[in-house]
């Protein structure tokens, strides 16, 4: 965990104070009352590690929603997160002296999201919503290779699809069944990462000498400067039914949220082992994607594809040091890579509804040589007039189709959650991974994990 | 996320209005059920919001509130308003088995298939299917089964003040099988019609086994601008001994709804 400098804590309990006035204000000031609402839900998820108990999870979130709708035309909506996260980060007891109590019980403030929406702006086809927002493109189910206004939020592994909200323009004009959208989005933000327990998942093992291992690895992000011609994104849609189908078509221009490594330094430690710094860059990258969402006879069916053409990065390994020179490999070739998804769903007699879905491709790998294959289904069963639902979830990943029984991995995902009253949801089920070979959430193998959540909505 | 989409029930559907009474002895059966669809479906469109309470073996109830605008016989968009983890939930029904769903959380619409039209909606005792059956004329064969009558609420003026009061009133007492290539979950229905207005009160939906399987029953029967509607329905599951009371709380009629009303850009829309 990061230390947290005074002035960052000042500024966190300003924002924290900005938000419960804005809260309390909803409550006192008359003139608001019964325009603006508050809902959300507050949410407690424990995980453990199966293999020996370790707390890998501790989260308890507060999720505010503020909805208001000053006019027929206009609408707010803001999202804040609340929460107390991960163990005590405590070291001495001037920690536990202090005012703030971040060291001894860590919390956070996060803004998912805060924008208007102005209905019928200028002609009354065409709407906007202007602010911090989520923008979710593509018809798949969470895996969406079209997806990609927002950086994806990998922060919980398991929680696919979430992405982070983005200071972006949104305008959609509708044209009789044509839907015509545009994004703007003037910054550039990176994708957030899994704890280190889980970034092994994302990371691809750097190749050293024979019998070198290596001892402190760091590195350093070198971000688009901030300029609306470094860091600024801009994408365009068009969508419209076909053939009892819904298409659309959509052009992104930006970066890549994941970074990729354009020089490594290896410098020894002694004669088995080197420290490895890594300077990592957001090459820009052009994505033309397509959807559709419809159903042959009964079976829902959906398929999406992404062609990415990305700014070729060539990765400087310097080994100077070792005495071995310097190497420059291209980590990203210039040459452009699709990601897609197909997948339909079916609901059987007495309820059982299965979804299935070939992904190839994943968030974070880019080029060609890097996509994976996956399978994932799950079953799910509601029982006991909705009170209770059984999933039964599992993927497969196979990274060379040619080769399927060399390496995979398959994670098996059940749960049982049980609703005793409305709003109320408690989860309980494991994740357990078995691999062979080398693939990415086979690296995960030892994190197998049971979990239990609670979450209240209001 | 599809797999909560599937458990939502559509039953607005039971709400309709029928015409003036006018005398009916001696219709053959199909004119009986064909001028009780026209009922049903008169209205140009409606817009109202319901109370859907849905009471388990025990007694418990758990109450769901959505808006509904429905236009036709096949336009329709819901908006859930309560309770808190449904809220916002949005469905949007077209012609040609077209379905969308909008999930807040998500900040998307998706399309759904019609594998769902035998699932429940929303947990409540009704289907996609039982929604969809609103022409029933066109869908099943009648027979006549009889004309029997029927214990009602009927609105009564007492005194200046409008009270329901308990009547007998005749009904036609139907058998629906389902037309040759129609697929449904039930083998037949019992459908009881009244010969006053044309409007149905009682459905009985029997299984592939011929069991009694569902009653659904329309209460406190009024005209509302010139419409006759069910402020109550109640679908009961005999199976599952569960059922669900819907009740109107507002409705207004022919509020001059277009097509474009039925959109996803609407659906996206969060109730006022």
């Amino acid at each position: 965990m990061r230390a947290v400098s005074g002035a960052e804590t000042i500024g966190r309990t300003m924002a924290i104070r900005i938000v419960l006035l804005s809260i309390a204000a909803v409550f006192v000031a008359p003139s608001v009352q019964g325009q603006v609402e508050l809902g959300g839900y507050v949410l407690t998820d424990s995980r453990a590690r199966l293999e020996d108990g370790k707390l890998l999870w501790n989260e308890n979130r507060l999720k505010l929603d503020l909805n208001a709708s000053p006019t027929s035309e206009a609408h707010v909506f803001s999202e804040f997160w609340i929460r107390g996260f991960g163990a005590s980060e405590a070291a001495t007891t001037r920690d536990l002296m202090g005012l703030d109590k971040r060291k001894s019980n860590p919390w956070d403030l996060v803004l998912r999201e805060a924008y208007v929406d102005l209905y019928g702006f200028f002609t009354p086809d065409l709407d906007l919503r202007i602010g911090r927002q989520r923008i979710a493109w593509g018809t798949a189910d969470k895996i969406n290779p079209t997806d990609n206004l927002n950086p994806d939020d990998l922060e919980d592994i398991w929680d696919f699809g979430r992405h982070l909200g983005t200071n972006s323009v949104l305008a959609q004009y509708y044209l009789g069944d044509v839907t015509l959208s545009a994004v703007f989005t003037p910054g550039f933000t990176p994708a957030t990462l899994p704890p280190p327990d889980w970034a092994a998942a994302l990371s691809t093992p750097i190749a050293l000498p024979g019998g070198v291992e290596p001892s402190n690895v760091s590195d350093e992000l070198d971000m688009p400067v901030n300029t609306l011609r470094e860091a600024a994104s801009v994408a365009v849609k068009i969508a419209r039914p076909v053939l009892n189908y819904d298409l659309s078509l959509s052009y992104l221009t930006g970066r890549s949220d994941f970074p990729v490594p354009m020089r490594v330094v290896l410098a020894p430690v002694d004669s088995n082992s080197v420290n490895i710094h890594s300077t990592l860059v957001y090459p820009r990258m052009s994505v033309v994607g397509a959807d559709l969402s419809g159903a042959i006879r009964t079976v829902g069916v959906w398929a999406e594809i992404a062609v990415f053409f990305p700014e070729a990065v060539y990765t400087t390994v310097d080994m100077s040091a070792l005495g071995l020179g310097q190497q420059e490999v291209a980590s990203l070739p210039d040459e452009h890579f699709a990601r897609y998804v197909i997948g339909g769903d079916y609901t059987f007699a007495g309820g059982l509804y299965i979804n299935a879905q070939f992904i190839h491709g994943f968030a974070h790998e880019l080029g060609r040589d890097c996509l994976h294959n996956y399978v994932v289904a799950g079953l799910e069963k509601k029982l006991r007039n909705d009170t209770v639902k059984v999933t039964a979830a599992a993927a497969v990943e196979i990274p060379d189709s040619a080769h399927p029984g060399d390496n995979y991995a398959i994670i098996g995902m059940p749960e049982i959650a049980y609703y005793p009253s409305d709003n109320s949801e408690i989860a309980c089920g494991v994740r357990v991974i078995g691999e062979k070979g080398q693939t990415s959430f086979g690296q995960l193998a030892e994190m197998d994990e049971g979990y239990i959540a609670f979450k209240y909505a209001f | 996320m599809r797999g909560t989409l599937l458990l939502m029930v559509m039953p607005w559907l039971l709400f309709g209005s029928v015409a003036k009474a006018q005398d009916t002895e001696g219709l053959p059966t199909l004119d009986i059920l064909r001028r009780s669809d026209l009922v049903v479906n008169a209205p140009q469109d409606q817009e109202f919001t319901l109370s859907m309470i849905l009471i388990d073996k025990k007694g418990k109830e758990k109450t769901r509130e959505a808006k509904i605008w429905q236009k036709g016989a096949d336009m329709r968009m819901v908006k859930f308003t309560s309770p808190a983890d449904q809220e916002g939930i949005g469905f949007l029904d077209l012609p040609d088995d077209l379905m969308y769903v909008y999930l807040p959380a998500f900040k998307k619409v998706r399309r759904i298939a019609s594998h769902v039209k035998n699932e429940s909606f929303a947990g409540t005792d009704f289907t996609y299917d039982d929604m969809a059956t609103i022409n029933y004329s066109e869908e099943y064969d009648p027979e006549l089964l009889g004309a029997d009558t029927t214990k009602c609420l009927v609105l009564e003026d007492k005194e200046g003040k409008a009270e329901w009061v308990s009547k007998e009133l005749k009904h036609y007492r139907l058998e629906l099988t389902p037309k040759a290539g129609m697929k449904k979950d039930y083998s037949k229905l019992i459908i009881w019609i009244r010969s006053d207005n044309f409007y149905q009160t009682r459905i009985e939906y029997y299984d592939q086994r011929g069991n009694l399987w569902k009653i659904q029953e329309k209460r406190k029967i009024k005209e509302v601008d010139g419409y006759w509607t069910a402020m109550e329905v109640e679908m009961s599951d005999l199976a599952k001994n569960h059922k669900t009371r819907n009740m109107i709380a507002e409705i207004a009629f022919d509020q001059g709804l277009t097509d474009k009303f039925f959109t996803q850009r609407q659906l996206k829309r969060r109730p006022k």
